[in-house]
């Protein structure tokens, strides 16, 4: 398969437009998967979104019809600005366009029956709306990724706090063991994580998430109306 | 419908969407459980390959296993499509094999972890060329067959799928919207098995169409 560079074209700031691929590391942040009572991994847990999970400011995250339990998680995702595979650990910051604040909803019910029965996460990680992002930041907005605070309010209550310095697998790792196995391209999105505070929202409840200087997004949560 | 050249969707697709267990047999092969509902995942569009480059065994499985599935792939977008309109929204079909590094998915399965690296691997999605819908006028009675090194080990009817082609467009759509270019991989017969370095497999759809991989490592 030979892809064709369009890195002229495409405008990297639209990334959702025509991204193709979302890739989240499960249990990255060491008090995250102990509220979870998860074990702690050796390696990092892989789970895909599909680009038409994107959701941007001005629309509503929308409650599954299956879900009684869904979560919020706020991550920094770390935008691909140029693909490759095996990419060195050395060399894997080249490769970052820049970041995205994002929230990995979660319908966490379906998640824990998917856990039992052994079924993929797809339920609880997939849905439509399952990825709100903030507008793209330029790398050069966060020098030091490995060391910022991500925090998320519901209805102005803090609820996560936390720094990515408590990241169990590093950027420069992250970029490096995915690519080994699937390739990466201009415009795919890694969500790198959450810490701990996860906890469930309902119809109506408003999420505030923020990096201090950075950027701040506001999602309303609602649900889906039936077209009549 | 649109400028995208619906022949070359794999250049430009975003999203691949599997079903599992949806044959009868091969549920009961793999000791699961026939399913209420379609068992939904995602394989990402970098795991396309087509004839002329070779399938690649990951590094981490000893047990790469083939799975042959007719490919239906979107031409209309959609959210909660309709079942009795469903088929409208299709523009043909893609033979596909379903590559599956089966050990870890066992493993996945045990642990409660998702199946992404049994699924989702580079060259986990090998391709025929695009089959225009009005090639195929009965989608739920064709055979699939697959061989390796000339040996059949796959041989089915789509008629054996336990949820159809509209119900899983309804169903999927109600979840994750589809889009022009989304392929959904529908079933699997039963046979499946392993493939070493240097295999050659043959799958196909008689009077329709014919395809070759070659299995490697990745040098």
């Amino acid at each position: 398969m030979v892809l064709v560079s369009k890195m002229s074209t495409r405008n990297i700031a639209r990334f959702w437009e025509w991204g193709k691929k979302i890739i989240c590391v499960g249990r990255n942040y060491k008090d995250h998967a102990i509220e979870l009572k998860n074990a702690i991994p050796s390696e990092p847990v892989l789970f895909l979104k599909p680009p038409s999970a994107y959701v941007r400011e001005g629309s509503p995250i929308l409650l599954p019809f299956y879900t009684s339990s869904l979560h919020h998680e706020v991550e920094l995702g770390v935008l691909i600005g140029q693909g490759g595979t095996a990419i060195p650990q050395s060399s894997a910051m080249d490769h970052v366009a820049g970041y995205v604040l994002c929230l990995d909803m979660t319908a966490r019910d379906v998640q824990d029956e998917c856990k039992s029965k052994g079924l993929p996460w797809t339920l609880a990680k997939a849905f439509n709306t399952s990825c709100p992002i903030s507008d793209f930041i330029p790398k050069e907005k966060i020098p030091d990724p490995g060391n910022i605070n991500l925090w998320l309010k519901v209805n102005n209550i803090v609820k996560q706090n936390g720094s990515t310095s408590q990241m169990i697998f590093s950027i420069p790792y992250l970029i490096n063991y995915i690519s080994q196995i699937i390739s990466l391209e201009e415009g795919d999105l890694i969500l790198t994580g959450t810490p701990k505070g996860v906890s469930s929202v309902q119809e109506q409840d408003e999420l505030q998430a923020g990096i201090d200087g950075i950027v701040t997004m506001t999602f309303k949560v609602d649900r889906k109306r039936k077209l009549i």
